[in-house]
């Protein structure tokens, strides 16, 4: 994991120093809310219906066991015992005092945390594959590029004040689970024939009202270029996307507008101008960097054992657990291991202080202490011995931390929606619930396969419904709740936006409406048809007729 | 109204010109974008120190008209969430390696001191009250991850540099700390 | 004569240091319970109540100043869109926190 420098330390502690004036001015009255609004915000705290919320970065979804410590720490001093992991790899508490916001952020900055950048518009927490350096299937570790950009893109002079928020992902590995093609900018780590290591630039991709799947810039863009490709291209955007309507203002719009070749020969054309200006750092500051990373000391070990095929054999539960929470890692003998944070009728993504205290007692004592958030809304033990799997799954599970449901169909992304957010439509977490109780036969659910749900408030889409498999939108019809399903999206590397099926339904009507969706599909896929891949072969129709029955 | 001096440098005297006023011998005046296209070598002859008043519509590739015939330039915001002015500030520095003084006019936060300067501002106009915040601002940081149009080194630079020194090399195009220019 | 507004409304707003919704009473203070609200019936009292809320937010007390459509059907007012009627609930979702538990709640 990166650490803190000296550097580094004295930057966020400035920060913190600087909110705590700007929290004492707003309650003396120096400054007004109009004022204040844009400082809280540029901290992550946002005003939501019954509180305040604070948005905490986790850059590129990693955090060693003691951040996770006084996360929940900070959930038991200055919340309500809880909070809540997002699709933006970030935590969120819901019930932060505003003049008791600086001791948090001082507390988080003392673990090398902070809520910078978390909400305005300018360059957010860049994301990642949540097992970056702990899966067989990657080409190399994103982490240390994407900790070169946070650096790069914090307190950026020119690019804080953005036409509207900006979000970078990046992957390493060939199965994209970081949705890059869903964000501002995408990148993916690839290595040419001569062995050096580059990325695929992507750019233009984004959800909310306008869903676009982003579109390639380039091939292969060396590492030592990174920097400096990437402020030309938001120099291009900070000067050319528009700011008459915010609904219009994300990079994807522009690029749409121009289209991306032209988007490309500006980008380009000032590119040449300013890579050799030193925009882009030293090699040894990369080698600084990617020495944080360095593979952990994981001795090898042997793949088979035998007490965890036992218990398997014994107990479906685990297995179940085994074959869908667990996955390939770089080094024999381990496996990453997703934590399910949906729970039988949970909150997709809350975890108590208790269990966050378990998860980091777990990661010190079964996965060099490290943890990570995925965009999934899950927590992740990257590096953990498949022989230790019996004891971390008992664990786990009596913590309410065993679900074993890891990419099935109640595995569901899900915003927070108007049980806490002040921007949304609709409930989505009560709706998630229903879900997981009309399919609460695990047998079932290992059956029906591979299926991702996610549920929006609103079509700021938090919830990524235009991903999902299955998406639901929820939408304010003359003041009742009332939900759109869609049908066919990805936000894997075949990318592809979900189509509203037809009429919206009530929050009944919605989950009647995914069983009949799901009936369709085990009736028509074919030998190891996905469910996905069955949409796409099968069309729409089908299932438009299943759901609203039109003769 | 106040003038928050960023970096120390010795401020233009102007006047805004209003549309058909001439100015008067060795005045400093300040106009817009439009006029300074249009005036001819008599103006600049008259004028002292002749400054461009550059709203944020303004395409960059406009300032290669205008770069050779001022002396200071007025980037003038009309709210301080428009990024696009730190864009035409480094615009200028950058691309046409513009040596005199930038202003930046309009509402702009003192919590944004540090940005202006670090995207080639030399001053800003504000109102009297928020002078003690700019200034306030302008001590809160130590260092920054970007090397700046003010001369400062970024913290990765830094990090590998003896003494924590830019070197003539790194700095290559951008602009010296101690900036000359002409007083007026 | 007091000029009609579209229906009964009442006032809500987030207190400054914890953000928490509150309603204005007719003693001119916030209250959390909803149960309390002052509900304006005309816009002359409409344009008081706001009178009062705004001095309240310029003295730095709450922020988010906001009339809304009261609900009249129950035993004591509400609010009429779910969004507000959510702010003076609480979450749904956890009912074993906040209002739900107690409409006196504090840290």
């Amino acid at each position: 994991m990166y650490a803190y420098d000296t550097y580094d330390h004295a930057m966020v502690n400035a920060r913190v120093a600087e909110f705590r004036d700007q929290v004492e001015r707003r309650v003396k009255g120096e400054l007004t809310e109009d004022e204040f609004k844009p400082l809280r915000l540029m901290n992550g705290l946002y005003l939501q219906l019954h509180a305040y919320m604070l948005r905490v970065a986790i850059p590129y979804g990693t955090l060693s066991a003691n951040q996770m410590r006084t996360l929940a720490h900070i959930a038991r001093k200055y919340d309500k015992g809880y909070s809540h992991f997002t699709t933006r790899q970030n935590v969120q508490f819901n019930w932060p005092k505003l003049s008791e916001t600086p001791d948090i952020l001082q507390e988080l900055a003392d673990v090398e945390m902070h809520a910078i950048q978390t909400s305005g518009n300018c360059i957010r927490n860049v994301t990642t594959d949540q097992f970056a350096g702990a899966t067989a299937d990657e080409v190399a570790d994103p982490r240390p590029y994407a900790e070169l950009i946070r650096q790069w893109s914090t307190f950026h002079p020119e690019f804080s004040f953005l036409p509207r928020k900006f979000k970078i992902a990046i992957t390493g590995a060939k199965q994209d689970r970081a949705a890059v093609k869903w964000h501002d900018i995408g990148l993916v780590v690839k290595e040419n024939a001569a062995g050096d290591i580059g990325f695929e630039v992507l750019a233009g991709g984004g959800m909310g009202r306008t869903p676009l799947i982003a579109k390639p810039m380039r091939d292969f863009l060396p590492v030592e270029d990174l920097l400096s490709y990437l402020e030309a291209m938001l120099r291009v955007y900070n000067e050319q996307g528009r700011r008459d309507n915010k609904y219009k203002a994300r990079i994807k719009i522009l690029v749409d507008a121009m289209g991306i070749e032209e988007y490309t020969r500006q980008v380009e054309a000032e590119w040449e101008k300013i890579r050799h200006i030193p925009i882009d750092v030293p090699a040894a500051e990369v080698a600084r960097i990617k020495s944080f990373f360095a593979p952990p000391p994981l001795a090898v070990l042997a793949d088979e054992v035998p007490d965890v095929d036992d218990l398997a054999q014994k107990n479906f539960i685990f297995k179940s657990w085994l074959a869908n929470n667990t996955g390939s890692h770089k080094v024999p003998g381990y496996v990453n291991v997703t934590i399910s944070l949906k729970p039988h009728g949970g909150i997709p993504g809350d975890a108590s202080d208790e269990q966050m205290d378990l998860v980091a007692d777990l990661a010190d004592s079964y996965s060099q202490s490290e943890i990570r958030v995925s965009h999934e809304q899950n927590l992740i033990l990257p590096h953990v011995a498949r022989r230790d799997l019996p004891a971390l799954w008992s664990k786990l599970d009596a913590a309410g931390l065993g679900s074993p449901n890891a990419g099935l169909l109640t595995d569901i992304i899900a915003c927070p929606g108007l049980d806490y957010c002040a921007l949304a439509n609709t409930r989505s977490i009560p709706i998630a619930q229903s879900i997981t109780e009309r399919f609460d036969d695990l047998k079932r659910l290992m059956d029906i396969g591979p299926l991702k749900i996610k549920i929006s408030g609103c079509i700021n889409s938090c919830g990524h419904h235009h991903a999902g498999h299955i998406g639901i939108l929820g939408v304010d019809r003359k003041g009742t709740e009332n939900y759109q399903l869609l049908l066919g999206g990805s936000g894997a590397e075949d990318a592809s936006k979900a189509e509203i099926l037809g009429p919206g339904l009530d929050e009944h009507g919605i989950v009647d409406a995914i069983e009949k969706v799901v009936a369709v599909y085990l009736g028509e896929r074919e030998d190891g048809e996905e469910f996905l891949s069955a949409y796409r072969r099968l069309g729409a129709d089908i299932f438009k007729e299943a759901v609203y029955g039109t003769h | 109204m106040a003038l928050i001096n960023l970096t120390s440098i010795q401020p233009t005297g102007y006047t805004v010109l209003d549309d058909g006023a001439v100015p008067g011998e060795g005045e400093n005046v300040a106009i817009g974008v439009d006029r300074l296209l249009h005036e001819g070598d008599a103006f600049f002859a008259t004028a002292g120190s002749v400054g461009v008043i550059i709203d944020t519509e303004t395409p960059f590739a406009k300032l290669t008209q205008i770069v050779e015939k001022i002396g200071f330039a007025i980037v003038d915001f009309p709210a301080f969430a428009d990024g696009r002015g730190f864009s035409l500030a480094v615009r200028l520095r950058k691309d046409f390696g513009f040596k005199g003084e930038i202003r930046a006019t309009g509402p702009v936060i003192p919590d944004q001191a540090l940005f202006l300067l670090r995207a080639g501002f030399d001053t800003v106009e504000t109102t009297d009250a928020r002078k003690p915040a700019f200034e306030a601002a302008l001590e809160r940081f130590p260092a920054f991850y970007q090397t700046d149009f003010g001369g400062q080194l970024s913290v990765a630079h830094a990090r590998h540099t003896q003494g924590g020194q830019i070197t003539e090399e790194q700095r290559l195009s951008r602009k010296a700390p101690e900036r000359q220019r002409e007083a007026s | 004569m007091a000029k009609k507004i579209t229906g009964p409304q009442l006032i809500i707003a987030n207190r400054l240091d914890d953000g928490r919704a509150v309603f204005l009473t007719i003693a001119g203070d916030w209250s959390p319970e909803v149960a309390n609200a002052a509900v304006a019936h005309c816009e002359d009292e409409l344009q008081h109540l706001l009178a009062v809320a705004q001095a309240s937010e310029i003295a730095n007390h709450v922020v988010s100043v906001t009339a809304v459509a009261a609900d009249l059907s129950g035993e004591t007012p509400s609010p009429a869109h779910i969004k507000f009627a959510m702010q003076a609930r609480g979450p749904s979702v956890r009912t074993d926190l906040g209002y739900q538990v107690s409409p006196n709640w504090e840290q």
